[in-house]
Parts: C-alpha cells; sequence; structure tokens
C-alpha cells in the first residue's frame, strides 16, 4: 500500500472522525489528515466539495474564487452568509467553512488561475475545479499531468451536473467479494438449502487516465464509438454543449434568460451531434430545460460524489471513476463512463 | 433561495416550493443535509423533528452541528443552522419522538409530503403508518456506509415500509448468554444485561446468572451448587444480582468473585451442560495473567481503543468501572438508575472489559474497546458524502411529489461500487406494487402468530410481539369474545402481565384483535400453538413475507450489521438506519 502514513491520530480526532474510521480504517485517515486541496470556484457545487472534505479531515482546503456573491449563489452556496453580497466569493466563505472542522486548515484565495503561475499549483495534491472555462480546465489538467496532481474537474448546472477525473496512474487497494454457491448434499430442496459463502480480499489494483482533451475531442464516426451510441445515455452531449454555451457567452445559463437559453443550448447540442453525425433526437429537448442555476440537492449528489471520489484518490482505497461521472435528473441516474482511451 | 429567483425552476414547482409545507422526521446526516437543501431550494414552511442531542462523534457528518453544540437538542441546532442560511424562513423544531401521542394523523396531515432521516425501525414503522393513516406520501431513506436508498410511499400506490419482511433482529436465546456463550457477542450482550442488572432498570429478562432451567442441563440443575449458596445465605431464595450487589456494597473484588469465579462454578456443576462443550474456567481475582492470549499487539499503527487490554488491564478497568458507575449512580435521586450509553466512557469500559474477562473464562477470543463498541453500540458507520447523496436525491423526488409527478418516483439505490454498467447511482425501473397481502397497507390486516400460549404472558405479549414485533406504541388486545387483555390506559390491565396466554383463555386458532389509536391501525392475530425449544425464538409471526409470485423484484437479504440487537439498544446514527444493511436492497436493477 505504498509508504505508510506516519503521522499520528491524536484522541481528539479519534473521537471526531470515529464513524468514518470505523468505515475506511485508521490508514486511510490518516493519508486524509496529509492531502492538501485545491478547490477552484465556490458556488453551490464548489461549496459542497469544499464542506464533504473537511469534515472528512483533509489537512488544507483552498478555496478560491474571484468572482462576487450574487443572488444566484443563494440556491446552494450555503458557506456565504446572506450579508455577503457583493464581497469575493471565497473569502465570504472562509469562516463557516472553518466551522464545519477546525482541525482543517483552510485559506481564501481570491486571485484568477489565469494569474497564478504554474508552479502555485505543485502546492496541492488534489485540484478540483469547477466554473472554468474549456480552456482553463484543460490548462489545468496539463499543470497537473506535468505535477503528478490528482485534477478533477465539473459542474453542475440546474439539475445537470458532470465531474471528470484525471488522476493519471492511480494504485488502490479493493475490497473484492467473491461470493460461491455451495450446495449441501442432503435432499432438502435447493432454494432452502443453497448457501452462499462470501469472501472478501484485499487486493491491489491500477486505473490510467487519459488527459480531458482526449475525453473531449472523442470521434464519434469511428466504428467503436458509433457503436458505443446504441446504448449510451445522452448526458456526454449535454456536457459538450454546456461547456460550449459558457465558452462562446462567457458565462453559464441564465435564469432571467431561460427561454433564449434553452433555445442556444439546442442549437449547440444540434451542431455537435450534426457534426458527429448522430440523429438529432438523441438528446431529449427535456433534459436542456433544467440548466439554470447550481440547484442544492444537485450540488448535493455531484458534491457528495466528487468529495467521495476525492477521498478515495488520497486514501487509495477503493476504484475511482474513470473517467466521467454524469448525474442525468431526467432518469435519476448517475453513472460513470470511459472516454478517449 | 432557488425558488424566489423567477427562472430557475419551471413556474408548476417553483409555485410548489413556494406553498408547501413539508416535514422532516430526524435532523442527524440526512436530516441535516435534507433541510440545508429545503432552505436553499426555497420551502417557506418546514417543520423538524428529532428526540436526540448532538455527539461529538456526529460532528463528521452533520454539519448543522459544531463543537459548541454537544449535549444540545438536534432539532433545534438545526434549525437555528438552516435559518443562518435563510433567515426569512419559517421552521419549527420539535426536541420530541415523533412517536409521542402529540403527533396523530391530525399532524401528519398539514404536510404535502413527509421526509423519513432516521436511524431505527421502530420509528420507521410508525411514520409509515402514520402517513398512510394521513394518506401523505412520505419519501423514505437511509445510509449504512457508502450505501444507500430513497423510496416513495404513497398509499395504495407503492409498497409501504412493511410491506416486505426485514430481516429479523438478532436474538440471542437466553440460555446461550448466560450459561454457554461461544462467541465475543454473547459475552457483549451479557455484559450490557450486567450493567443494567447493577446500574439499570431492571429487567428479569436480563438475568445474568446462571440459568438452571436450561434444557440442556436437564437431569443436573446444578443442585449441589444451589445447595452451597443456601448455606452460604441461610436461605433457599437465590437474591437478585442487584440486591446482593448493593449489600456488597458494590465492591469490584466482591463482584468479580461472584460474577468470574462462583456463577462459573456454579456452571461447571451443570456437567451437562459441558458434555460437548469446553467448559468455562473460574478466574481468581488477583491471579489474572497479564498478556493476551494468542495476541500480539503492534504498538502504533493502531488506535488507543484498538488494543486488546490483558485480562490483568480488564480487571483494572472493570474495578475502576464499576467505582465510578456506582458513584455516579449514589448521584441519582433514589429509584433513578442509569442508562448504558456507549458514549458513557465508565459504562462502554464497563461493558468492554466483563465482556472480555468473560470470554477469556469461556476460550473466546477477546476484541478490543473499538470494536466492542461497534458491536454493544450498533454502530453503522456513517460518512457526509453519502448522506449528501442520499439527502439530495431525497429533496429531487420531494420536488416530482409536489408536481404530482408520483410516476417519476421510482426508488432510487446509491451504490457502494457501480454496477457492470458503472452506475452507481441506480434508479428502479418503476414504482413497487404493494403487496396485497400486507398486513399494515392492504385492506385486510391480520398475521398469524406462533407461539406458546402456556408460556408466553401478557407482558411479553405487549412488549416483544406487539411492540417489539409488531411495532405498535400503545396497544389494546381483546379477545374474540371481548375480554380485554391489554389496555393502552395506563394500569387497566397490570394484573393480567404476568398471566399466560391460555390463562386468558387464549388457544390455537383464537383469534385477537388488537388496536392502536394513535397508529389508527387494527390488526387480527390469529394464534397458532407452538411448544417453546431451548434455542428456538419466543415467537414467530406470519404475515405479509410472501411477495405476490411473478413481482419483478427478487430481494437478497444483505448479510452485515443487523438491527437493534436483541435488547435495550441506542442506535446511535442519525442517518442510518440501524437496519440499513439490511434494508438496503439488491435487486436487479435497470438503468
Amino acid at each position: 500500500m505504498g509508504e505508510m502514513a506516519s503521522v499520528d491520530i491524536t484522541e481528539d480526532e479519534a473521537q471526531l472522525y470515529d464513524r468514518q474510521i470505523r468505515l475506511w480504517g485508521l490508514e486511510s485517515q490518516k493519508r486524509l489528515r496529509k492531502a492538501r486541496v485545491l478547490v477552484i470556484g465556490a458556488r453551490g457545487f464548489g461549496a459542497e466539495v469544499c464542506k464533504n472534505i473537511i469534515l472528512a479531515g483533509v489537512k488544507s482546503v483552498t478555496i478560491m474564487d474571484h468572482g462576487v456573491v450574487d443572488e444566484q449563489d443563494f440556491c446552494s452556496q450555503f458557506l456565504v452568509p446572506r450579508s455577503e453580497i457583493g464581497k469575493n466569493r471565497a473569502e465570504a466563505s472562509l469562516e463557516r467553512a472553518q466551522e464545519l472542522n477546525p482541525m482543517v486548515e483552510i485559506t481564501a484565495d481570491k486571485e484568477k488561475i489565469d494569474d497564478k503561475p504554474d508552479s502555485f499549483f505543485g502546492n496541492f495534491d488534489v485540484v478540483c475545479a469547477t466554473e472554468c472555462t474549456t480552456a482553463q480546465f484543460l490548462h489545468l489538467d496539463n499543470v497537473c499531468r506535468e505535477n503528478n496532481i490528482k485534477f478533477f474537474c465539473g459542474d453542475v448546472y440546474g439539475f445537470f451536473g458532470y465531474i471528470f477525473l484525471d488522476l493519471q496512474i492511480q494504485e488502490f487497494m479493493e475490497e473484492v467479494t467473491t461470493i460461491t454457491n455451495t450446495h449441501e448434499p442432503t435432499g432438502e430442496p435447493l432454494a432452502k438449502k443453497r448457501k452462499t459463502e462470501k469472501t472478501v480480499q484485499n487486493t491491489k489494483g491500477t486505473e490510467t487516465y487519459v488527459p480531458l482533451q482526449d475525453a473531449l475531442d472523442v470521434d464519434w464516426t469511428s466504428e467503436s464509438y458509433a457503436k458505443r451510441l446504441k446504448r449510451m445515455d445522452p448526458s456526454y452531449f449535454v456536457m459538450k454543449a454546456l461547456l460550449k454555451f459558457c465558452d462562446k457567452k462567457g458565462r453559464k445559463p441564465s435564469p432571467s434568460e431561460r427561454e433564449k437559453d434553452i433555445e442556444s443550448l439546442k442549437e449547440f447540442v444540434k451542431e455537435e451531434l450534426t457534426k458527429q453525425k448522430i440523429r438529432e433526437d438523441f438528446v431529449p429537448e427535456l433534459l436542456l430545460k433544467d440548466v439554470f442555476a447550481e440547484i442544492s440537492p444537485v450540488c448535493a449528489i455531484m458534491g457528495g460524489i466528487t468529495a467521495q471520489e476525492i477521498i478515495k484518490t488520497v486514501s487509495q482505497k477503493e476504484r475511482p471513476h474513470n473517467n466521467i461521472f454524469f448525474f442525468n435528473p431526467l432518469k435519476c441516474i448517475g453513472y460513470s463512463a470511459c472516454f478517449g482511451v | 433561495m432557488a425558488a424566489s429567483i423567477a427562472g430557475v425552476f419551471e413556474n408548476d414547482l417553483q409555485q410548489a416550493i413556494n406553498s408547501s409545507k413539508v416535514f422532516v422526521v430526524g435532523a442527524g446526516g440526512i436530516g441535516c443535509e435534507i433541510l440545508k437543501n429545503l432552505v436553499m431550494s426555497g420551502f417557506n414552511d418546514i417543520e423538524i423533528i428529532d428526540l436526540d442531542t448532538i455527539d461529538v462523534s456526529n460532528l463528521n457528518r452533520q454539519f448543522l452541528f459544531h463543537k459548541q453544540h454537544v449535549g444540545k437538542s438536534k432539532a433545534e441546532v438545526a434549525r437555528e443552522s438552516a435559518l443562518s442560511f435563510n433567515p426569512t424562513v419559517n421552521i419549527k423544531a420539535y426536541h420530541d419522538s415523533t412517536m409521542s401521542a402529540d403527533y396523530g394523523v391530525n399532524f401528519f396531515k398539514r404536510f404535502a409530503v413527509v421526509m423519513n432521516a432516521l436511524d431505527n425501525r421502530m420509528a420507521r414503522n410508525h411514520v409509515n403508518r402514520m402517513c398512510l393513516a394521513a394518506d401523505v406520501p412520505l419519501i423514505e431513506s437511509g445510509t449504512a456506509g457508502y450505501e444507500g436508498q430513497v423510496e416513495l410511499i404513497k398509499k395504495q400506490l407503492t409498497q409501504c415500509y412493511e410491506c416486505l419482511p426485514k430481516a429479523p433482529q438478532k436474538t440471542y436465546p437466553g440460555c446461550t448468554i448466560r450459561n454457554t456463550p461461544s462467541e465475543p457477542i454473547h459475552c457483549i450482550v451479557w455484559s450490557k444485561h450486567l450493567f443494567n442488572q447493577l446500574f439499570g432498570e431492571n429487567d428479569p429478562d436480563m438475568d445474568v446468572s446462571p440459568d438452571t432451567a436450561d434444557p440442556d442441563a436437564a437431569g443436573d440443575a446444578g443442585m449441589a451448587a444451589l445447595k452451597g449458596e443456601a448455606n452460604d445465605q441461610g436461605n433457599v431464595t437465590r437474591v437478585t444480582t442487584r440486591e446482593w450487589a448493593v449489600k456488597s456494597n458494590y465492591d469490584p473484588e466482591k463482584l468479580f468473585r461472584k460474577l468470574f469465579h462462583d456463577d462459573i462454578k456454579y456452571l461447571l456443576s451443570m456437567g451437562n451442560l459441558w458434555k460437548n462443550r469446553t467448559p468455562p474456567k473460574p478466574l481468581v481475582f488477583g491471579e489474572v495473567p497479564d498478556a493476551v492470549a494468542g495476541c500480539s499487539n503492534e504498538t502504533d499503527a493502531v488506535l488507543k481503543d484498538q488494543k486488546i487490554w490483558s485480562v490483568a488491564e480488564c480487571v483494572e478497568i472493570f474495578s475502576s468501572s464499576c467505582r465510578n458507575l456506582y458513584s455516579q449512580q449514589q448521584r441519582l435521586d433514589l429509584g433513578d438508575n442509569l442508562v448504558w450509553d456507549k458514549d458513557d466512557k465508565d459504562a462502554m469500559d464497563f461493558v468492554a472489559s466483563c465482556a472480555n474477562i468473560r470470554a477469556y473464562i469461556f476460550g473466546i477470543p477477546q476484541k478490543s474497546r473499538f470494536d466492542i463498541k461497534s458491536m454493544a453500540g450498533n454502530i453503522i458507520p456513517a460518512i457526509a458524502t453519502s448522506n449528501a447523496i442520499v439527502a439530495g436525491l431525497v429533496v429531487l423526488k420531494a420536488f416530482y411529489v409536489l408536481r404530482g409527478q408520483l410516476e417519476n418516483c421510482q426508488s432510487v439505490y446509491l451504490r457502494n461500487k457501480p454496477n457492470h454498467k458503472n452506475v452507481q447511482i441506480v434508479p428502479e425501473a418503476c414504482l413497487v406494487e404493494p403487496n396485497s397481502k400486507c398486513y399494515v397497507c392492504s385492506p385486510k390486516h391480520e398475521v398469524q402468530l406462533c407461539v406458546d400460549v402456556q408460556s408466553l404472558t401478557v407482558k411479553e405479549l405487549e412488549e416483544q410481539i406487539l411492540k417489539k414485533g409488531l411495532h405498535m406504541v400503545a396497544p389494546d388486545v381483546i379477545t374474540a369474545t371481548g375480554t380485554v387483555i391489554l389496555s393502552s390506559e395506563e394500569g387497566e390491565t397490570t394484573d393480567n402481565y404476568p398471566k399466560t396466554l391460555s390463562q386468558m383463555g387464549v388457544v390455537n386458532g383464537s383469534i385477537l384483535k388488537a388496536d392502536d389509536f394513535l397508529q389508527n391501525y387494527e390488526l387480527n392475530i390469529v394464534i397458532v400453538q407452538r411448544c417453546l425449544t431451548r434455542d428456538g425464538p419466543l415467537f414467530e409471526i406470519i404475515g405479509s413475507e410472501t411477495a405476490k409470485p411473478g413481482s419483478p423484484e427478487k430481494l437478497q437479504p444483505e448479510n452485515g450489521q443487523t438491527d437493534d440487537d436483541d435488547d435495550v439498544v441506542h442506535v446511535i446514527d442519525g442517518e442510518s438506519t440501524s437496519n440499513a444493511t439490511s434494508s438496503i436492497r439488491k435487486r436487479k436493477l435497470e438503468t
């Protein structure tokens, strides 16, 4: 399992983290305690990620956001008090974030990521970015690749959400359960006498990831990807269209422009589908209707998934998703799929 | 708040959120998360109830609580914290049990939707019945570790919480606990019983002394020992453990001698018990080994609580915790008792040390305090992320309910690991219809009760069967001929308690009518006579166990932690069902 984390857990920590140590073990907790995490973008989704990893007990969290608090933050950004409207979002989140767990070092950074030198990111073990342009995501991913930093990016748009993971090479231990059926050699009816034996084994595993660029540049006309389309959920194309929307308009879809923005989004979807020679109705229009602001329950779902993936990554316990996880609100389904490999 | 900004939601949802009154049952891990989602989404009228107070071990996930809140009411602190997200929202907090008579059917009828965020089966069953009676949609949820589930319960549309039998609660036969333990859990249960015998409320079902009525010991019934005891005390009537302890001023050495030497010798005298079992070895105070049998303790890699104590250490901890508990007890008002709590240091030390001493005596592997706490306290590990995800799903389902789109309220499961299609948040393909034989939500409420009418007392009928087994709160019972066996009016049928069912005129085939006024629930109980066996259960309830043939789901009962174990159990964790693992149904799911 690599080097053992040598830091000792204090009695206070043992008490506070009791319930989770009972789940993921002491070694995982020690690894968590060494992890330095940068969260870029602190709206609702970012706030949920921060909350969960701060509660879990990482070493430090840097909340980075150059934006100011606006009314939309109050759809899901529970770290910001209502009185802080107009103030910097990262700084306004600091006090409540710290209250979640006094044992975690928390800092706010209100600079823009474009102003940060690449060396800045070397201070972190994990970077989790939201609210960025595609170009910024790609740049961050490259910097993280070069510096061996685990990279997560994603966003919540209304009821829809996704995260992408580039962990480069991730080694981990996982519990593999094998169930074997044994039949007792008696005359009893089988259904009653069937016994299942569960054996749980700790096994070492490795996952290899591709850069974000590859996951976004999928050629759906190629044979292998065209085949996948038959059984595929359309969330990937919703994500692509939303990224394009933000890149083109310099903002996320806006509740006050609801109808207009839905139309633009439909256009972006259509463009991509045409380019990829996919039939137009592949993405149901219903999926493009509820993409406004960041809805609290969806931030909770995506923030929960993302934080758990960060925890898995840092503790090197259990297999993280590879490489995009989607939440499709129409079906209420959350799944991962691998793109660009 | 999302619903106060035009365009975030579609109009109908925005209006529904603005105008609906909702109820959150439980302010633990899931409850805190639900409350946050509700407030941020723009709900204006929320009520929340929780009986519990805040413990430090809640703080790693119940994020509305901080260190300075430890000891305070969960519902009230949750309300205050949530108000800081939106000071204009109307939140009413109840620091109370949802099973109290104050929250009747009319209370529940006021809500557009009820969301359960409970930690135990008892309360879940109760809220299920209240929502069925009030015909209010209920969103039920639970987590255990990395897993979780959310389901809608709506009268006549979906399965109710009790449509399918849950994995039975694990109980241990009295003889195993008192005479022939063979696993660590037996010693732990015995120690919890001992705690109650010495410091807690006296319950005759929790006797810890050797059981001479053990059918396995038939024939020798420990006469020699009985005689010895009679001589010792000059009296043939055996005194209770409590009386004896009081007389000895709770002197640890004397207690030790009785529990771990004299009683063990007594057991040894019941020779038939040990024909096919390894006999226990009585221990002498002051002559115990200062080492852990068959175990090398690594010192740094584990928490302090994860180290296994030597028997000598156990004896020391037994002595000091005994003294501390005795003085805790002395400080109580006369007639008051201590209540076992896994988070009370002395109470936990006492149970851990006693369990390990007894385990040593019976040649059973000893456990660390950390592990004993899990088992004795029925701790289901809980983390922030699973709770957040499940609470998010609960509120999304609530949106559908409020929009009247119940067809979109299929159950959803959060899986520990993605399935073969890489799905981790897994929706059920369709709503699951009610079980037409359910004794709670079907038109005909009837169960068969297999029980020994010669030995089961009315008290046992009330406590073990009606309350624990059938989840009633304040049952009345009459026979088909109108004899009142049990009344929920205080004191009205106390005289019947010690009587057996057969003394009350109940025989094989009798039909009892049980009625719970609070739950607005009536049940016919058909008695099937079955003689009691040594290791057999006290009773068996046969009711709605069979799902209709051809129904789509195949249940695979989960292994894992069971519900409230056998006895007074403090179920801890806010979010997770005490039976979460068993109630998380693993089904073949469609994606």
